[in-house]
């Protein structure tokens, strides 16, 4: 693929803006990280060598505790095959992930209680949740779920959108004028208080939640789009290709939308961030993806009930800081370089 | 608080775009803090059943309560001949002899009340049961033996109809403003309870369908007739009314308004002293009040003043317990027992601790399975389901060992709760069993079990936020059996509303437990199965256990509805519709040890020990509070004291 001249000028202004372009490349390790969560942080063990056979139990069926010999017929615990292993010396051999947990498995610990505190011994670096569940996976699979749930909330936004503001903008008129009312009024209702209500009567489940959230937030990029498909729809350019002859749809998608697409981008860092705060806020308050799945706003309410076990709390408000500054220059350092006025600073 | 944060949520949308989740969040995590607060509110816990009270949910009027017709009897002003008058002087007292009159008490409440009314809009809050602990019943019941003893009557007889209970009013009995108490005052509140302008539909109906007459003979001597016929135990507690004054209430629409913060005369030992809205709410004693000689008032309601200052969030009222400002604090929540109780204010035995272990129906708390939804009406399921649930397991983590572990739904009910039932333990083998007897053998590949094609898995549905940890080890625990639960949490009442639709598979809920004896006809007959609002929500429907129910309903004696009790109790157990799950059969409280407990510290229904209005039975010794204090600044040491008391322990 060959980038335009342009294009390549901004990514490397882009490159130029350090805290930016290193924010960049450690986010999106994180998100390639937390695609691969499976075989991080996980119960099952990558690789068991039992008998000279191989097993990879991660991506594969459940294997019953009587595959191993173990005298149970639920799923195999990885962390005491190990140990039986180690005993018995048979050359057989158990290989962990980094976190031998998964985000739902309570470890219980004779004769003390949860949560227990970050210790090296029992591999629960972050310590583990009032439930006994690992810290460390559970803010992982979070992350994973907050990332993949603000990344599908933007796309159907930014399409609903952008639509509709191009539209509004290029055909003006009766469109523009109803749209324009109907978005006021949309934009007025509170979103918040209709999930909750929804909550409450349903289980709101992610794309129930999704579903909801984009039929109450589409309307927050429209206006931009709408502005700028005016201002471009006045310039030469667009009436030259217009005197041409070119119909709307080829000036709609090759001239105005090409020429909006850094008002696009400089945004979508920052709905990054308010979609995974979306998502705390809810499950903050119960309202977000049903129990027990792994979220870091469940994480930040039990931190908040259990203030004298520090761990909790701090590792989540340290993760959700860390996202949140990170997404932010990200953000700045999009702007700065995809933004035509070279010289403005983000306020 | 909805009128002020929806503007304040708008404006921030308009002033800035960008910004609006984060503003959402910290703005949705205040109003959350305070619903939580306002939502917990304590209260004064009524020992005795006296004064029927709506209670907020899970108060559901079955077909049983509604009479068939309503009596219409004309009031017979002469009083039947063959009246047979009981008292009762002989159960010993159950206060302590010790006990020094004076000083103040000082407590906290999460938040002031909305109004003083006890009945009408607002009035059901944290408050009201304070309120209704200010006042008497006709007669009370003693904590520890259960009879009646005299109260606001002397005297009181059983009309052979079962419905009819005659009572001699106590002719020293006295408002507190001084006025004396008679029959009128009794007549007057069923005009008050009845009438439409104190707003308040569930007093009006329970007055009507409830309480069909009250019938006045002379100034103190009067009945007062019920529904319909109840065992004699349970008729006299659903008769015993608090009057309502008549010289003081002017019943006109504008009720609920006029009377919001106007002081009703009481007939218990104290009055509202001081109020400062928002702030707190001070009780003075009677100097002189009617009942101090009584012999089961005596000893009684010590301290001179009881302050109830508001503060708003537990943790709050924790530093101000521990400096001191409050009397006393309950331990019940596992943390503050176990993590914050502890330092030197208990060390150097200032402050002592007691966990006292008392006898009081047990809420009904389990899983209650559906039999009418997903493959649950087979008994094999529901055994092995039975089976699966790994109780002890939460009980030793999250709950930490405090609570134990619910035997089958009634108990608490003394003779009546069948002792003899334990419950099923978690026991793979046992699930694996009775799942395979029902075809469930086969496991997937995630572990769970499949018959042709379909999953062994069952929505759990609950209400209550703090329960998910609980939960989450269930599901985890099920897992192991081939079982999957799947959680669904839902607003309290959204998830009571689903089980009265019977919409829910298996529910997590308990039930509060009400009542003298148990009740089966409300949860177990076949009348009340497959229905919408009704409380089988366990949609159970066995012709032998509906006779058996309806024989036990219609029973009076005693000694033959504690047998029936046992066998129902037996037969629900064999049908494991319900799974119990725990119960917490003890109070705990830290107190400033100048605070004087009984030498038996409580009774057998001593719900909790330190409370000013219900029991009254502890002091508050102002001398040796000077020695605490002074020995607080120097740093001496007292005696430290950490009480377990388990006389009334169920062994």
């Amino acid at each position: 693929m060959r980038l335009h001249p342009l294009t390549i000028k901004k990514f490397q202004r882009f490159k130029k803006i350090k805290r930016g372009y290193w924010s960049a490349i450690i986010f999106i390790s994180l998100i390639l990280l937390a695609c691969g969560a499976e075989v991080v942080s996980n119960s099952r063990a990558l690789i068991v060598s039992y008998n000279n056979q191989l097993f990879f139990p991660v991506y594969n069926d459940f294997l019953p505790g009587t595959t191993f010999n173990l005298g149970y017929k639920y799923e195999t615990n990885y962390r005491d095959l190990k140990e039986v292993f180690q005993e018995n010396q048979n050359g057989n051999w158990v290989l962990l992930p980094i976190i031998p947990y998964n985000p739902y498995e309570i470890d219980y610990i004779e004769g003390e209680y949860p949560p227990y505190a970050p210790s090296m011994d029992t591999r629960h670096y972050l310590g583990t949740d009032a439930a006994g569940r690992d810290v460390a996976a559970r803010i992982l699979y979070g992350f994973r779920i907050s990332i993949a749930f603000s990344a599908i909330l933007l796309v159907f936004n930014y399409l609903i959108g952008t639509t509709i503001g191009c539209l509004m903008g290029y055909w003006g008129g009766a469109f523009d004028i109803i749209f324009q009312r109907i978005i006021e009024i949309w934009s007025s209702v509170p979103t918040l208080y209709i999930i909750m209500i929804i909550a409450s009567i349903m289980i709101p489940d992610f794309w129930v939640l999704i579903t909801i959230m984009v039929f109450f937030e589409w309307t927050g990029i429209t206006w931009y789009m709408r502005t700028s498909s005016y201002r471009e729809k006045a310039r030469t350019y667009v009436l030259a290709a217009r005197a041409m002859g070119a119909s709307s749809r080829r000036i709609i998608f090759n001239h105005l939308l090409p020429n909006s697409v850094s008002i696009l981008i400089t945004f979508i860092p920052f709905s990054i961030a308010g979609g995974i705060t979306t998502l705390t806020a809810l499950d903050y308050l119960g309202f977000g993806l049903p129990p027990p799945t792994p979220s870091w706003g469940e994480l930040l309410r039990q931190g908040i009930a259990n203030m004298d076990h520090k761990w909790i709390v701090s590792s989540v408000v340290f993760s959700m800081i860390a996202v949140l500054v990170m997404v932010t220059w990200i953000g700045e350092a999009v702007r700065e370089s995809f933004d035509p006025k070279k010289y403005t600073t983000y306020e | 608080m909805n009128k002020l944060t929806v503007p304040t949520t708008q404006m921030i949308m308009k002033k800035n775009k960008m910004n609006y989740s984060v503003y959402k969040t910290l703005l949705l995590m205040a109003i959350f803090s305070v619903s939580g607060v306002l939502s917990s509110c304590s209260d004064d816990t009524a020992l005795s059943g006296a004064s029927p009270m709506p209670e907020t949910t899970q108060n559901i009027n079955s077909v049983e309560d509604q009479p068939n017709t309503q009596d219409v009897v004309a009031p017979t002003m002469e009083l039947p001949s063959n009246v047979n008058w009981i008292t009762n002087t002989e159960d010993n007292i159950f206060a302590d002899p010790e006990a020094k009159k004076g000083g103040t008490y000082r407590a906290f409440m999460l938040s002031f009340p909305l109004t003083l009314r006890s009945v009408g809009p607002d009035s059901n809050g944290g408050f009201a049961g304070t309120l209704r602990n200010l006042q008497m019943g006709l007669v009370d019941f003693h904590p520890n033996t259960l009879n009646p003893i005299p109260a606001l009557a002397t005297h009181w007889a059983f009309d052979e109809d079962q419905k009819t209970v005659y009572y001699k009013l106590d002719p020293d009995a006295r408002w507190s403003d001084g006025k004396p108490i008679t029959a009128d005052d009794y007549l007057y509140t069923l005009v008050f309870m009845r009438s439409e302008h104190i707003i308040a539909p569930w007093y009006n109906e329970y007055y009507s369908k409830q309480i069909t007459d009250i019938i006045k003979y002379d100034d103190y001597t009067i009945a007062i007739r019920a529904g319909n016929a109840k065992p004699l135990d349970e008729l006299i507690a659903a008769t015993s009314l608090s009057p309502k004054p008549k010289h003081f209430h002017k019943l006109d629409e504008n009720w609920v308004r006029d009377y919001n913060w106007k002081e009703e005369p009481t007939t218990g030992a104290y009055v509202i002293d001081k109020i400062k809205k928002g702030k707190y709410i001070q009780f003075k004693r009677l100097a002189d009040w009617w009942a101090d000689e009584k012999k089961f008032y005596q000893y009684r309601f010590n301290v001179n003043k009881v302050r109830i200052k508001v503060v708003r969030d537990n943790n709050i009222a924790w530093t101000y317990f521990l400096k001191g400002e409050l009397d006393n604090f309950s331990l019940v929540i596992p943390s503050f027992w176990h993590n914050k109780a502890q330092g030197p204010v208990f060390e150097n035995g200032y402050v002592h601790k007691i966990k006292f272990y008392n006898d009081l129906p047990q809420p009904a708390s389990g899983l209650w399975l559906n039999t009418a939804a997903n493959g649950l009406d087979d008994l094999n399921v529901r055994l092995g389901l039975a089976h699966s649930i790994n109780i002890e397991k939460v009980i030793n983590t999250v709950l930490r060992g405090d609570y134990e572990r619910l035997e089958t739904h009634h108990v608490g009910f003394g003779d009546y709760s069948n002792a003899t039932i334990k419950p099923r333990e978690f026991d793979l083998d046992k699930a694996d069993q009775y799942f395979s007897n029902a075809g469930w053998q086969e496991f997937g590949a995630d572990g769970i079990r499949v018959k042709e094609g379909k999953r062994l898995a069952f929505e759990v549905s609950y209400g209550a936020q703090h329960h998910t940890d609980r939960l989450v080890i269930l599901k985890e625990e099920a897992k192991k059996s081939g079982v999957e639960l799947n959680l669904q949490l839902l607003d309290s009442a959204a998830s009571f509303k689903k089980v009265l639709e019977k919409k829910h598979q298996i529910s997590w809920m308990a039930w509060s437990g009400g009542g003298l004896s148990p009740r089966y006809w409300e949860f177990y007959h076949s009348i009340n199965a497959e229905k919408t609002q009704t409380n089988n929500i366990t949609n159970i429907s066995d012709p032998k256990l509906d006779s058996l129910i309806e024989v036990y309903r219609k029973e009076l004696l005693k000694e033959k509805r504690i047998s029936m009790a046992h066998e129902l109790e037996q037969m629900l157990f064999d049908s494991g519709v319900m799974i119990p799950t725990t119960k917490v059969p003890y109070t705990r409280e830290a107190y400033w040890s100048w605070v004087k407990l009984p030498s038996f510290y409580g009774n057998k229904r001593s719900a909790s020990l330190v409370s000013a209005f219900s029991s009254g039975l502890f002091w508050i010794d102002t001398e040796y509070k000077k020695v605490v204090e002074e020995a607080k600044k120097q740093g001496d040491k007292l005696p430290a004291s950490t009480i377990i008391d388990d006389t009334w322990r169920k062994k």
